[in-house]
């Protein structure tokens, strides 16, 4: 191709007047083959004119079929790195400078590695830029705006147009985010649930902006300098009370890791929120571990763990979040009540009242979760019944076998390890359990399961407040 | 929190809990605490008075002097003598924020029937889930020059 012929792009043809390049070195470029952007990256750095015109001249010459000199240094280099002289050879004809192939051995470059990049660089001179700009085509709703709110730009604020559309039935096996236009060469990624019964919650992409915007950082946030030692008894309590909120922690965490590998991306407002949840977790396996180890006493004994296995054995994701959002985070609710009500400083205080702002909301998912399933799968009922029997039954066993747990709730609420002490903390403990059963019960029939009242397990029957008397 | 006295105000009426509102819209140190949602009723049933305070994402967005069936809409209300109140008040007074004998969360775990209530179980929750705003909210009481009946 002629220099005359070749057409100069506008705005590189701007860029030479403005930084006084000659053309007609623009032109020699083009007309060798070397991309527009190239070229404009070369003026933009300042390259020296000079320069330019004699390593055109050299590429001319050797693209009209001149002898390549290969300097005894590189060819001696070569030689070692196992470089055939033709590739040399091939590779200044790309337009690559000699400094530039003997850079590149000297790094320790393989043949095989030279050998393709010379390959892509004669592909882009002879067909210009790989860009066929097919991405750009894509038929995805476009011209989607989303104007930011009172709490800023909000992930269910995005569910607009056909955004919002979110099915009943996820069709696809990969990770393709909602929304976006299939891609045949995506493989299977070996997700399992992929109705929107199974995992839903009208309220997860709110809860999950909650989460962002309350988290909090137990190293920092709670004043660790100003939480004295509890008297002995008691400091060791809250020890083992840290124990079990640790231990607790672990198989929630554990457990939502398992499942979230499991939900396609359809509904991605759930796997986000409880990518949260499981960070709470390990938030508050965090803080609890650091306040049994504040003054001096550190980890209790471990609980034998039966009811959290049950959490952990768990076949089907409703049945997981029943038990673990509603069950358990009752349960732990009650516990943080426990420790709250049992404080003597403010940092003890912050830490259970932080951890309870977590703990409801993953009640308020748990809850919302199985009131969506039911709505669309009523004849589940008994099913989802039996999981709560397993789970109740399983927790009598371990709060009877094992009285750690229950003992050192004593010893907190009472005060201390004296007969008056322990009467007082048991006369309490029973309070703070009746209350708990309370909530369990009223979370499960906000939730839809009203007559879970007349079938909880007996052993948790002890704690139901009396019913008022017949007028 | 000790800051300079700026308001004067009767409690309960619709101006102390609008001077409420103001001081805690204008404080930054609320805003940190996190979006916070929710509709609280608060009933002094021996004055039978009633509000409902709406809390909308860094803000107080409302509030308003409602009836008794219009608080117990709410997500939950708060609900205790008037002389509870107004222990609770005085406490924050005297110490810039409750302390731990009076915090919204002890009240509540004191009372039988509980301090927050609902008629939702689900609902309920966002006492808890919101408790640490809910607790800067009242504590912010401490700059108000609170009269009592």
């Amino acid at each position: 191709m002629s220099e005359q012929s070749i057409s100069v792009p506008e705005s590189l043809a701007q860029l030479a007047q403005e930084k006084g390049f000659p053309l007609d070195l623009v032109k020699r470029a083009l007309a060798l083959g070397f991309p527009p952007g190239a070229i404009a990256s070369q003026i933009q750095a300042g390259v020296d004119p000079q320069a330019v015109a004699a390593f055109l001249d050299e590429q001319e010459r050797i693209r009209a079929g001149g002898e390549i000199q290969i300097p005894d240094d590189v060819m001696a280099l070569a030689q070692k790195r196992r470089w055939s002289e033709e590739l040399i050879k091939r590779a200044l004809r790309t337009g690559m400078t000699m400094e530039r192939v003997k850079g590149l051995l000297e790094a320790g470059l393989r043949a095989d590695q030279m050998l393709r990049m010379i390959i892509i660089t004669e592909r882009i001179r002879e067909q210009g830029p790989p860009a066929t700009l097919e991405w750009m085509e894509a038929k995805t709703e476009w011209g989607i705006r989303v104007k930011p709110g009172k709490k800023g730009l909000t992930l269910g604020s995005l569910n607009v147009g056909t955004y919002g559309d979110i099915p009943d039935y996820w069709p696809r096996q990969t990770e393709m985010p909602r929304g976006a236009l299939p891609n045949p060469l995506s493989p299977s990624m070996g997700y399992s649930i992929y109705e929107k019964a199974e995992l839903w919650a009208d309220n997860a992409a709110d809860l999950y902006e909650e989460a962002i915007q309350r988290q909090w950082k137990p190293a920092t946030h709670i004043p660790w300098d100003s939480i004295p030692s509890l008297p002995e008894p008691q400091e060791q309590a809250l020890a083992q009370l840290c124990t079990y909120m640790c231990q607790n922690a672990i198989v929630v965490s554990d457990t939502i890791g398992k499942w979230l590998k499991e939900m396609s991306y359809g509904y991605h407002e759930v796997k986000v929120f409880l990518a949260t949840v499981a960070y709470d977790y390990a938030r508050h396996f965090d803080v609890f571990r650091k306040r049994a180890y504040l003054n001096g006493v550190g980890m209790g004994r471990q609980s034998p763990g039966y009811y959290l296995r049950v959490i952990k054995d768990a076949r089907r994701w409703t049945e997981a979040s029943t038990m673990m959002f509603i069950f358990n985070a009752s349960f732990l609710l009650h516990l943080c009540q426990v420790g709250y009500y049992a404080s003597r400083s403010e940092g003890d205080a912050l830490i259970f009242r932080l951890a309870m702002q977590d703990l409801a909301r993953h009640t308020s998912y748990g809850a919302q979760h199985l009131r969506y399933f039911l709505s669309r799968k009523p004849e589940a009922l008994l099913e989802i019944d039996g999981y709560l029997q397993k789970i109740e039954a399983f927790f009598a066993y371990e709060d009877d076998k094992d009285p750690t747990l229950q003992e050192a709730l004593i010893v907190l609420l009472g005060g201390g390890v004296g007969e008056e002490e322990l009467k007082r903390g048991w006369r309490l403990l029973k309070r703070f359990r009746a209350r708990w059963i309370s909530d369990y019960l009223w979370r499960l029939e906000a939730a839809g399961m009203p007559e879970r009242r007349k079938g909880l397990f007996f052993y948790l029957r002890q704690w139901l407040p009396e019913p008022a008397p017949a007028p | 929190m000790a800051q300079e006295t700026q308001v004067k105000a009767v409690f309960p009426s619709l101006e102390w809990f609008q001077a409420l509102k103001e001081i805690v819209n204008a404080d930054e140190h609320y805003r940190r605490i996190g979006t916070c949602d929710t509709t609280m009723g608060i009933k002094i049933n021996d004055l039978q008075k009633y509000y409902v305070v709406t809390f909308e994402a860094f803000e107080v967005a409302d509030m308003r002097e409602a009836s008794e069936d219009e608080v117990e809409q709410c997500d939950f209300w708060l609900e205790a003598p008037y002389s509870v109140w107004k222990d609770m008040l005085q406490n924050i007074k005297a110490n810039g924020k409750a302390d731990l004998q009076h915090s919204l969360n002890t009240l509540d775990l004191e009372f039988p029937e509980g301090f927050a209530r609902s008629h939702d179980g689900l609902r309920r929750d966002a006492f808890y889930r919101f408790n640490q705003s809910l607790q800067y909210f009242f504590d912010a009481s401490s700059r108000i020059d609170t009269q009592f009946l």
